[in-house]
């Protein structure tokens, strides 16, 4: 079922739509019934609703931000919330999601000295048309989405370029997963091939399962799920079966890799270990209804004969259908997992956490709130933008890291205060060049690497053992050692915070680190050296650092560390600088 | 099934406490004991059980070690000699072990599945768990997991290894990075223990005190265990660097290292030592170019000394500080050798019929253990996988195998195969 008025009605129709659902949830035990229900009726009366979403337009429906703080704090209840947070720390934490960095101490002070009104919405819409915001995305997506595995022939700069040219514009993120599943090859849309890597059919299952319907199926491969009743071995095969046609084919003369896909004439085959008796399906979605296998006449099967290497192309492309399906507006789950991830992204956690664990023993949050998050998103037709602009313009973003006065503890899936998150291995390593003054860094390497590939290779082993005691030459390579100390190793989710000695170890020690720390023309070292007056050296300090101004206290505690040693100030310079990167302050974004 | 099991495996109170988790192992914090089922709550009884596995890679030849048939057909050129066991024989190549046979104990009948390297260090490593579509930890990391630091100070799973070094997370399989291995590549540590020369321990010290105020005012107003857990893998990094002296084998006596050889097992094997009495619960040392497919009798003749002079001194090192009693020392690789002497003297792959030794931990001094077929080719008697191997050592570090799960999200995996048994004859 393809609901019309999902793909092209506007969303205050939903507002409708939830009335209605309202009643049906109270009515009936089972939430999907209803959706499935209200949906097939909403799809045969869409002139009707057509006609009633632009009266409810008329009068206004509240804005999809206030909404989710209504639904918020419905849900506390009668639990006392943090307040806004303040204008330089909501700066730094806006720029460290949508741009990867801390802001320069030039924009903290720009953004404390503007008036008022609106100026939040003002740079959080600023920020998302910066060609920043796209950069900083793609690291993110592409985290999420590749786990830092290099994959595929697609190289990781036609992938990136990929991303970012989609976030650029209005990125639409059905589309953006289509063509990754679709993987046509051709021009502008071969880099999106990436995302299915070798084409393994088991772990192209698994990913689309795990990243797009927020379904861990690795159990359902070999017997249906032990302890979630509604994940089965048929749901996986079902997958798998769309993939199974799939595979690499080289074209001869282009000596280019393609994802073809042979001749699907029968069902896939599978067994549970627990139950035996062989099982078959034809490509199918969970939840979703089986795709018939068409049999065409001998000599009718194929749409293009084999060139090139490449083999015939038949008329069923199965790949094609599940690009559709997936992603198409009635797939809820997609919806839904799309919105918690961005959530996610945004908040540090889930609305249901584990992310791949959308199941009924695993229930979110705020189960209405994701409801109308992937509603909406789907009405917005999955812009990306926009569902981002809406949850940073919510209170509940925008909420203060402290506890509220009288409180010692907080649940943080309350959302009563912000919960700090740790930087990403990327924002961390920008930050840090930013803070020290050394943004420059390694760009000069990298200009000549691209002219000239046969340059060295560096030695990051030996970068960790000592045996290699260059420094990183290029920004690249610095962002590959900050990865392999801060990330996951590759294949796993980065989605939970493991602090961990190697990472203490590494800030505190780094020789990269240490030296971004010596005085060199023009970084934060520098520019303290030649200040004068101590309350201006914390000043520069803390706006570089941790892009605030210092509270009094620590101004007397600059001075005071700054008087001790005298003698070598410098030193000292760097000493204070050390302290405030390997702080929890500028660790976290908060 | 324990009344609390589902709540922990699929509950969201548990996923809620697991992504809360702080730093487990390399980080090494007190109080993760509560993350584990409640009965391996009540085992951390055992903190001061500790294991050093060293692993033999490539595979040693039983026959030129732990079971020599000089008078079988498929003998080499090596004598058996008498042990201090009577009527146990060792290789001739072995005579410093042989002097401490009533000390350990010996399994002459692994019989194992895989006889390919790539395949088989892995699958060994990991106790060769059943396919459950996740990458199991090694034993190291598993350890480190179910029985968290022996000493809060020092990381549970040290990695002495020829070559490269370094934080090693894919020992730690589906158990995620902080549980995977410190290595010490050719014995040194990481290099970021080390402060960078110009800042002296002074000044070290003075900017710590004004990262420590930092934090304090930031954490003041806040509740969060990230930012708690990240305070302590700093707490846990200076601890570490404080006691850089047990990396450093300078430091070590030379009467020592003469016992041990000066061979890199040897010295690994001492760091060994002196890792496992600081209080680190898990040392793997490894050893590389056991694979003699060709000249397995002169590679045996000039590699073998390295691991029975060592182990030797091991042993008895850690029964003269009265350490044996709780440290497990197991010797063993992937597989063993065949019985057949190929065309280019070697011996080739032989998991059907293979021998480890043990020593310490609660293993029966001694003992003796599977009677092979004459000519020790096949096993005569009961044959034991590793994951038998890994049901004896989980038992005598008080870990209960059929009863502990791992929760990986909403998965229950036993840490050894459910179909496999503790070796009883090697056990006090």
């Amino acid at each position: 079922m393809r609901g019309p008025w999902f793909t092209h009605g506007c969303s205050h129709q939903l507002v409708f739509y939830k009335s209605f659902k309202k009643v049906f949830d109270f009515l009936t035990p089972r939430k999907w019934d209803c959706h499935v229900v209200l949906r097939s009726l909403f799809a045969n009366v869409t002139p009707l609703t057509m006609g009633l979403a632009f009266t409810l337009r008329l009068f206004g429906a509240p804005a999809l931000h206030e909404q989710i703080d209504d639904l918020v704090r419905a849900k506390a209840g009668d639990v006392p919330f943090a307040g806004a947070t303040d204008d330089a720390s909501f700066l730094r934490r806006v720029t460290l999601d949508l741009t990867g960095n801390i802001p320069a101490p030039s924009d903290v002070n720009a953004f404390l000295k503007a008036p008022s009104a609106d100026k939040r919405t003002a740079h959080i819409d600023k920020l998302l048309s910066s060609n920043a915001f796209a950069v900083h995305w793609a690291d993110r997506l592409t985290v999420m989405l590749l786990e830092r595995q290099d994959q595929g022939t697609v190289t990781n700069e036609q992938w990136r370029h990929f991303l970012e040219s989609s976030l650029q514009k209005k990125p639409a993120w059905d589309v953006m997963v289509r063509h990754m599943i679709e993987a046509k090859g051709h021009g502008s849309e071969r880099p999106a091939m990436k995302f299915l890597g070798t084409a393994n059919h088991h772990t192209m299952t698994e990913n689309i399962a795990r990243l797009f319907l927020g379904m861990d199926l690795t159990c359902a491969r070999c017997h249906d799920h032990p302890s979630v009743e509604a994940w089965k071995q048929s749901d996986y095969w079902g997958l798998f079966a769309y993939l199974n046609p799939t595979r690499q084919a080289t074209h001869k003369t282009e000596n280019q890799v393609y994802l073809v896909e042979d001749l699907a004439t029968t069902k896939i085959e599978f067994e549970s270990v627990f139950n035996p008796g062989k099982k078959t399906t034809g490509p199918r979605l969970p939840h979703g209804k089986e795709v018939e296998i068409p049999t065409f006449e001998e000599g009718d099967q194929y749409e293009k004969p084999a060139e090139e290497g490449l083999p015939a192309v038949p008329r069923f492309h199965p790949r094609e259908l599940l690009a559709r399906d997936l992603t198409a507006a009635d797939n809820f789950l997609f919806a839904r997992n799309s919105v918690n991830r961005m959530w996610f992204l945004l908040m540090g956690q889930g609305l249901f956490h584990p992310l791949d664990e959308m199941h009924d023993h695993n229930p979110p949050s705020h189960p209405q709130l994701l409801d109308l998050l992937g509603h909406e998103f789907v009405a917005h037709a999955f812009d990306l933008k926009w569902l981002l602009r809406e949850i940073l313009l919510s209170e509940t973003y925008q909420r203060d890291s402290r506890l509220p006065e009288g409180i010692s503890q907080v649940d943080p899936t309350g959302y009563q205060v912000c919960s700090p998150k740790p930087l990403t291995p990327e924002q961390l390593l920008r930050a840090v060049l930013r803070a020290t003054g050394n943004p420059q860094y390694g760009a000069a390497r990298q200009t000549e690497q691209k002219a000239n590939p046969e340059t060295k290779k560096f030695d990051r082993k030996g970068y960790f053992t000592g045996s290699n005691t260059e420094l990183p030459p290029s920004l690249e390579e610095a962002e590959a050692i900050f990865a392999l100390t801060f990330g996951q190793s590759p294949g796993k989710a980065e989605v939970d915070f493991t602090p961990g000695l190697n990472k203490a170890l590494f800030l505190m020690n780094d020789r990269m680190v240490h030296h971004w720390l010596q005085p060199r023309e023009g970084n934060l070292i520098d520019r303290l050296q030649n200040t004068t007056g101590t309350n201006e050296v914390a000043r520069q300090l803390y706006l570089s650092v941790l892009s605030r101004l210092p509270e009094e206290e620590e101004q007397l505690a600059v001075e005071d560390y700054l008087q001790q040693i005298p003698s070598r100030r410098p030193a000292a310079l760097a000493d204070l600088a050390w302290a405030l990167l390997n702080s929890a302050e500028f660790r976290f974004n908060h | 099934m324990h009344p609390e099991f589902q709540n922990f495996a699929c509950g969201s109170p548990a996923h809620a406490i697991s992504r809360r988790r702080m730093l487990g192992t390399l980080g090494g914090l007190a109080g993760f004991g509560s993350l584990l089922h409640p009965a391996i709550a009540r085992q951390v009884c055992n903190q001061h059980k500790r294991v050093c596995l060293i692993w033999l890679d490539g595979g040693i030849s039983q026959y030129e070690s732990w079971h020599p048939l000089p008078d079988s057909k498929f003998a080499g050129p090596f004598r058996s000699i008498h042990t201090s066991l009577p009527g146990v024989r060792f290789s001739e190549l072995m005579p410093q072990t042989a002097k401490i046979a009533h000390k350990i104990s010996v399994i002459r009948t692994m019989a194992t599945k895989d006889p390919d390297h790539s395949t088989g260090v892995p699958r060994i490593q990991r106790g060769d768990p059943l396919d459950r579509g996740v990458d199991y930890p090694t034993l190291g990391s598993a350890i480190a997991r179910l029985l968290g630091p022996a000493n809060p100070e020092l990381p549970p799973y040290i990695w002495i290894k020829p070559g490269n070094g370094g934080f090693i997370h894919r020992e730690a399989g589906f158990l995620g990075a902080q549980y995977g291995a410190l290595a010490l590549g050719d014995g040194r540590p990481p290099i970021h223990i080390h402060r960078p020369e110009t800042v002296s321990a002074e000044v070290d010290m003075a900017r710590n005190l004004l990262r420590q105020k930092a934090n304090q005012r930031f954490t003041a107003y806040r509740n969060s265990s990230d930012v708690d857990a990240y305070e302590t893998s700093y707490k846990m990094a200076r601890q570490l660097m404080a006691r850089k002296d047990i990396f450093d084998d300078n430091l070590l006596d030379p009467k020592d290292r003469a016992r041990y050889g000066s061979h890199p097992l040897g010295r690994h094997m001492l760091q060994a030592r002196q890792l496992l009495e600081a209080g680190v619960r898990f040392v793997k040392v490894n050893s590389y170019h056991w694979d003699t497919h060709g000249d397995n009798f002169n590679m045996s003749q000039r590699l073998v000394p390295q691991i029975d002079q060592p182990f030797a001194a091991l042993v008895n090192d850690l029964d003269d500080r009265g350490m044996l009693e709780d440290t497990l020392v197991i010797v063993m690789s992937e597989f063993g050798r065949t019985p057949i002497i190929n065309s280019r003297l070697g011996r080739d792959h032989w998991p059907d019929c293979w021998s480890i030794a043990l020593a310490g931990g609660g293993t029966r001094p001694g003992a003796i253990v599977g009677e092979t077929t004459a000519d020790g080719a096949f096993v005569n008697s009961q044959g034991y996988d590793i994951g038998h191997l890994f049901h004896t050592i989980f038992t005598l570090l008080g870990i209960n195998p059929q009863e502990t799960r791992y929760h990986n999200k909403s998965q229950q995996l036993a840490i050894a195969r459910d179909d496999c048994q503790p070796i009883r004859e090697v056990m006090l």
